[in-house]
């Protein structure tokens, strides 16, 4: 999954227009895949993109099957052939991360651009990694666990 | 839909209430790049130069560049163009943040401000959709009431660009807000905004900006982004440290201007430089749209100061301007003096050169003490609260002495007899670098066609921050005027494409050709770009001539060339003008008096 590190981000939000680029070959945010959300009195920054949840209330509410999840990697795709542009994944997501492309009139979600992910790529603030949670469990707790000793 | 551009601006009569799109003059585009140049182009055609800055007959031009809204780095500028009301000369300021691409995503490459509202009122741009809405309650407000207000209004996703009360009541050096903490600062946008009575242009956009020819660009931008992670000075310098790391540099060669430019060292320098920020009160760095190196400094002061407050800054032309110049160290200080500034919507640079000369013509005994009873502080070098105190002053023109702050360091220094204390250029304050201790640089706050600024062609690249190899000697005034036109080209090209001056540290100018090429879809050269920019750059002169400006006016104070600048290591230094601003003249094609000669104006198709 695309794993966000929020404390990187500046907000400069080059990932939204890369993925547009990548998808769709224009640059527009409003088709991005990845949202970063800039809360700027908060001072906090937040990259949020599918999490190709485990239990994933997109894929259950899809009435045309068209969402499906890959047995081995347990990525969530949209199927633009069966997609009808409900938008019921959309209203199911609970991180609103399912976007629409008006156009096709279908819902897409992050599909890792099949496995080279640009959000990642262009973050020059190594903000976003492309990695397994799983794998990076240890790490992420050791970052936490020493965060405060940094900061101090 | 061209690439690059979405080919419509939107035309709006502030007077009679009318938003009226047209089609973007394409052939202008192709000879002007956009933004700085097409939106000067626009405004020499449409309006008098020689009109009041402050009447309805000036035009505030917002303008975007091909760049604007793609991924090219630091592709996310826009720029504000008009008359200027501080120089009387044209202005065209530079800001980031997100307003620039929301407008391009909105559908709209610039848009055209005419006229004079009756009332106070605010656009609100929804893709298609433009409303003018009255701004009654918002008049007064501070620019961050402003835009939380207006999103409330509007949409929450919207990006709004406005005044605070300083443009209100038309202090000369108001700027425009955007995105709470970008400024388009300087020449006083700010105040012919105010002077239409439009506290602000609220901005949605859900479209789209497209490219000519997608592998090409997509490759460039990739390339130029390691070029932008490769290059010391936009990854280590500008990422660790901000523009505050010219602080330590330019404090130890001596060319820090201190106490309205009377030293060039600052005991206290170590209190407000970048490495202190960073140490201290630096919360996390922040990036403009599409920009990689993220140079914007998220701030919060100490807490252990009376000068609380958080917001972004200060940039190093902040901390010299609030800070040095006025002999303030104290970190906090200029931190909310720098919050204060944004929320009142007023030029850092000018602000605090503004109170510098003041704080020396009330040294040397020139203002009187009745012109100071609402002060309630010393006018004095190194007293913070009257740095803040004048603040508050200027932006509500509280009393004679507010006023006469308002009015820019230039005039208040005229008024009190002293003009030549004031240390600018055409009635605008220098940036934080001495020119005695870089030659080039004095040329350049000379000739620059928006007054006193290091933006148009900045000679320190080749006098200090070069390899030694391929650096002039920055106590020399040889080989300044070739050198600083060439510069002054450069920056013209980055200012129109739409892109950041900083990401030119590490993208030299072939590679933005490539990007606009590719952009465009539009055929040109290296040497073709640096002809747009002496178009560009001889368009700008035309106008301020038509405005009335002469040679007198491509001038330095009296300090710069008679008095040398002594500690650090320049000493006995002054700048020779006269003899750099002949070559210059030259070299342009210009006759003595500083006017393009028809054959110039010929080679350069400028009609």
């Amino acid at each position: 999954m695309i794993l966000a590190h929020p404390d990187k981000c500046v907000a400069c939000h080059l990932c939204e227009g890369a993925c547009s680029f990548h998808h769709d070959g224009v640059f527009q945010p409003t088709k991005s895949r990845i949202f970063v959300h800039d809360l700027v009195d908060e001072q906090t920054y937040v990259p949020v993109t599918c999490f190709h949840c485990a239990d994933a209330p997109c894929l259950s509410n899809c009435p045309t099957n068209a969402i499906t999840r890959d047995a081995d990697t347990g990525q969530i795709a949209i199927n633009d052939d069966k997609c009808i542009g409900c938008k019921m994944c959309m209203v199911a997501c609970p991180f609103s991360v399912i976007g629409f492309n008006e156009d096709k009139n279908v819902s897409h979600n992050c599909d890792f651009c099949g496995g080279d992910p640009q959000c990642v790529k262009i973050c020059t603030y190594d903000a976003l990694e492309f990695t397994d949670v799983e794998s990076n469990e240890w790490m992420i707790r050791l970052d936490e666990a020493e965060r405060p000793r940094a900061e101090a | 839909m061209p690439h690059g551009w979405t080919g419509k601006i939107l035309r709006v009569d502030l007077t009679e209430g009318r938003a009226t799109p047209e089609d973007l003059n394409m052939p202008w585009a192709r000879q002007y790049i956009g933004g700085r140049g097409l939106g000067t182009r626009y405004l020499y055609e449409e309006m008098d130069p020689s009109a009041d800055a402050l009447s309805p007959e000036n035009k505030v031009i917002f303008a975007t560049g091909p760049m604007t809204g793609t991924y090219a780095p630091t592709g996310g500028r826009y720029m504000v163009i008009c008359k200027s009301p501080l120089t009387g000369a044209v202005a065209c300021s530079n800001s980031g943040g997100y307003w620039g691409p929301e407008l391009k995503f909105a559908g709209y490459d610039m848009i055209i401000l005419e006229g004079r509202s009756p009332n106070p009122v605010y656009l609100w741009i929804n893709n298609d959709g433009v409303e003018f809405r009255d701004a009654s309650h918002l008049w007064g407000k501070n620019t961050e009431e402003s835009e939380d207000t207006i999103r409330r209004e509007t949409d929450p996703q919207a990006r709004i660009s406005g005044i605070g009360v300083a443009g209100e009541k038309l202090n000369r050096f108001a700027c425009i807000i955007n995105d709470k903490s970008r400024a388009a600062g300087r020449s006083g946008v700010g105040a012919a905004m105010g002077s239409k009575n439009i506290k602000a242009i609220a901005v949605r956009g859900t479209g789209a900006v497209e490219v000519a020819d997608q592998l090409k660009f997509g490759e460039l931008v990739f390339d130029s982004m390691r070029l932008i992670n490769e290059s010391p000075t936009t990854s280590k310098a500008l990422r660790g440290m901000g523009t505050a790391s010219t602080v330590a540099f330019a404090n130890s060669i001596g060319m820090l201007p201190t106490n309205n430019f009377q030293q060039g060292q600052f005991e206290l320098a170590d209190n407000v430089s970048g490495q202190t920020i960073a140490n201290t009160v630096l919360r996390r760095n922040k990036g403009c749209y599409a920009c990689p190196i993220g140079c914007a400094r998220v701030t919060e002061t100490s807490g252990e100061t009376k000068w609380k407050g958080h917001g972004e800054g200060p940039e190093y032309e902040t901390i010299f301007g609030l800070g040095t110049d006025c002999g303030v160290g104290e970190l906090d200080a200029v931190l909310y003096a720098n919050y204060a500034c944004n929320l009142y919507g007023i030029d850092t640079i000018s602000a605090g050169g503004t109170v510098a000369v003041a704080m020396e013509l009330r040294e040397r005994g020139y203002i009187p003490d009745e012109d100071l009873a609402d002060l309630g502080t010393d006018l004095k070098f190194g007293n913070a609260d009257a740095v803040i105190r004048c603040l508050e002053m200027m932006t509500t023109r509280e009393g004679k002495f507010g006023d006469l702050l308002a009015e820019g360091g230039y005039r208040l220094a005229e008024h009190y007899g002293h003009a030549e204390l004031f240390m600018g250029s055409k009635k605008q304050d220098f940036a934080a670098y001495d020119p005695r201790a870089a030659k080039g640089m004095g040329l350049g706050y000379a000739t620059s066609n928006r007054g006193g600024c290091h933006m148009r062609g900045y000679s320190m690249k080749v006098e200090w921050f070069a390899p030694m190899e391929e650096r002039l000697d920055p106590f020399a005034e040889e080989g300044k005027a070739a050198a600083l036109i060439k510069l002054q080209h450069d920056a013209a090209g980055i200012d129109s494409v739409g892109m950041c001056d900083f990401s030119a540290y590490a993208v030299p100018p072939e590679r933005q050709v490539e990007l606009y090429e590719t952009c465009t879809g539009e055929e040109t050269s290296r040497e073709e770009w640096d002809e747009i920019g002496e178009r560009i750059w001889n368009l700008e002169r035309l106008f301020n001539n038509r405005a009335g400006l002469t040679r007198q006016d491509d001038s330095l104070p009296p300090r710069m060339t008679e008095e040398p600048l002594s500690g650090g290591a320049v000493q006995n230094q002054v700048v020779a003008l006269e003899g750099m601003l002949a070559e210059y003249y030259r070299l342009r094609g210009w006759d003595d008096d500083g006017n393009p000669s028809a054959e110039t104006l010929e080679r350069l198709n400028i009609q």
